[in-house]
């Protein structure tokens, strides 16, 4: 009797062990089937009710957690502060460029978009996956919604993401700083090109790379998607989207290793509410 | 466990309950910058109350409605978790749950085991950009988390589960009758 248990349950779990890896072999690589479409249409209803009843909880844990952090980074900017200030008044052409990222920031009416033929649609962010190596999230707009497939997410800071799937109700966005990520940006006003990549594990870091090391990039610039378009192909993301600030530029580093450290604009933990810019032309 | 279809409804009722929880709640909250994953715990909970065909199983489950619900490749999260809940199953099965402790030990242990898993079957997929060290303060805190978290979420799933478990006998020590100044 128990000879019989132990091997039905071996038998169970190879079957299990051959399932998964014949799923990983089957899907891999491969736009989302019918099947996760489908459990992702039915339960975005349950999803949009659990996020909206755990919202008050979400916000009491995270205060504490701001609060906690906002200790530690009062020194931080309080420093900050002074030296925007010395940079604000020493000279006007500090004083442009921070009107230039102030204009960038107002992305909805900003040239980035205007001149574009997106149109913003907002949306509420549902889920969001649960390990680093995936950074995804779920909002609550879908394709019902005029959403489609790579469409740009952004918040009110900058860029987040792009869409990877599409359901009727719900999509699903893959964050800058997924491991699949890349974009093509340059730092303004200096105008250097570079593909932004993310450093895995580490959400609050981005990587510009392939940067032209013969000109130099400074800390504090801030970095826009450069927006390609060449040979009927296009960038998926319209130029002009701010993405993030330079934190870490040593000359030394942009000559051996041709990149730069960024701070994405957007607070990609802490994300409530997206817009999906739906209708542009992608080439 | 006697798996009723009774049962069978809890089960896949906490299976949803818990991902739509994860997803929803604890991926969106952040502490020291890591959010808690919690199931692993679920997993390891349920492979202690049930044993390592339960863990498997609903361990599959789950992550196989993780991935179908965040889009990602079907089957990577499915044999993490079923693994999880396989070793916690069997560690029932082996050794007695002598001390309260056990649980949340076991799903600190299991949890570091399931991430670190996790990441294993990334890198074998392919991760195209740079990994940060840091991936191993994530690896650690998640694990910090869930040695909190698993103790009530243990707690809760064998109150619902208990209809099905199989309690095993009690051992009491009787006290002898002393006989003052003996």
């Amino acid at each position: 009797m128990y000879r019989k248990q132990v091997r039905r349950r071996r038998a169970v779990l190879t079957l299990l062990i051959i399932g998964s890896f014949l799923l990983l072999t089957v899907t891999y690589g491969q736009s989302s089937g019918g099947l996760q479409r489908g459990v992702s249409t039915i339960f975005s209803p349950l999803q949009d009710v659990a996020d909206r009843a755990l919202k008050p909880a979400r916000d009491a844990i995270s205060w504490f957690d701001e609060t906690f952090d906002a200790r530690g980074e009062n020194g931080h900017l309080k420093t900050q502060l002074e030296q925007a200030r010395e940079q604000a008044v020493a000279g006007q052409e500090a004083l442009q460029e921070n009107a230039q990222l102030r204009k960038l920031v107002e992305l909805d009416r900003g040239p980035a978009l205007a001149a574009s033929a997106y149109e913003p649609v907002t949306a509420r962010v549902i889920a969001r996956s649960p390990t680093v190596w995936q950074s995804a999230i779920t909002v609550d707009a879908g394709s019902g919604d005029g959403v489609r497939v790579d469409d740009p997410v952004i918040s009110g800071d900058g860029l987040v993401g792009r869409v990877a799937s599409v359901e009727g109700g719900s999509a699903q966005v893959t964050l800058i700083t997924d491991h699949a990520s890349a974009i093509s940006a340059k730092v303004v006003p200096s105008g250097v090109q570079g593909v932004i990549r993310p450093d895995v594990g580490n959400p609050e870091v981005l990587i510009l790379d392939f940067i032209d090391s013969s000109r130099g990039v400074g800390v504090e610039q801030a970095v826009v998607t450069s927006g390609w378009r060449a040979q009927g192909l296009a960038s998926l993301f319209p130029p002009g989207l701010p993405v993030g600030e330079v934190t870490h530029a040593s000359i030394v580093e942009q000559k051996a290793s041709e990149q730069v450290e960024l701070r994405p604009f957007a607070d990609l933990a802490n994300l409530d509410i997206v817009q999906v810019l739906t209708g542009g032309s992608r080439g | 466990m006697i798996v009723t279809p009774w049962i069978f409804a809890r089960l896949a009722a906490i299976a949803i309950l818990g991902v739509l929880l994860q997803l929803s709640f604890f991926s969106r909250v952040e502490l020291l910058h890591t959010s808690a994953d919690v199931l692993p715990a679920l997993v390891v909970s349920l492979g202690l109350l049930g044993g390592s065909l339960t863990g498997a199983v609903s361990g599959f489950a789950i992550g196989f409605l993780v991935d179908c619900l965040l889009v990602a490749p079907l089957g990577a999260s499915s044999l993490v978790l079923l693994s999880t809940g396989y070793l916690a199953g069997i560690f029932r099965e082996r050794f007695e749950i002598h001390s309260a402790l056990v649980p949340p030990l076991l799903c600190m242990g299991l949890t570091l085991f399931a991430e670190a898993g996790f990441g294993l079957v990334q890198l074998m997929l392919g991760v195209d950009a740079p990994v940060s060290p840091l991936v191993l303060r994530d690896l650690l805190l998640k694990s910090v988390y869930a040695f909190f978290l698993g103790w009530p979420i243990y707690l809760i799933l064998r109150r619902a589960l208990r209809p099905a478990l199989v309690e095993e006998p009690r051992v009491t020590r009787r006290r002898q009758p002393t006989v003052l100044g003996a």
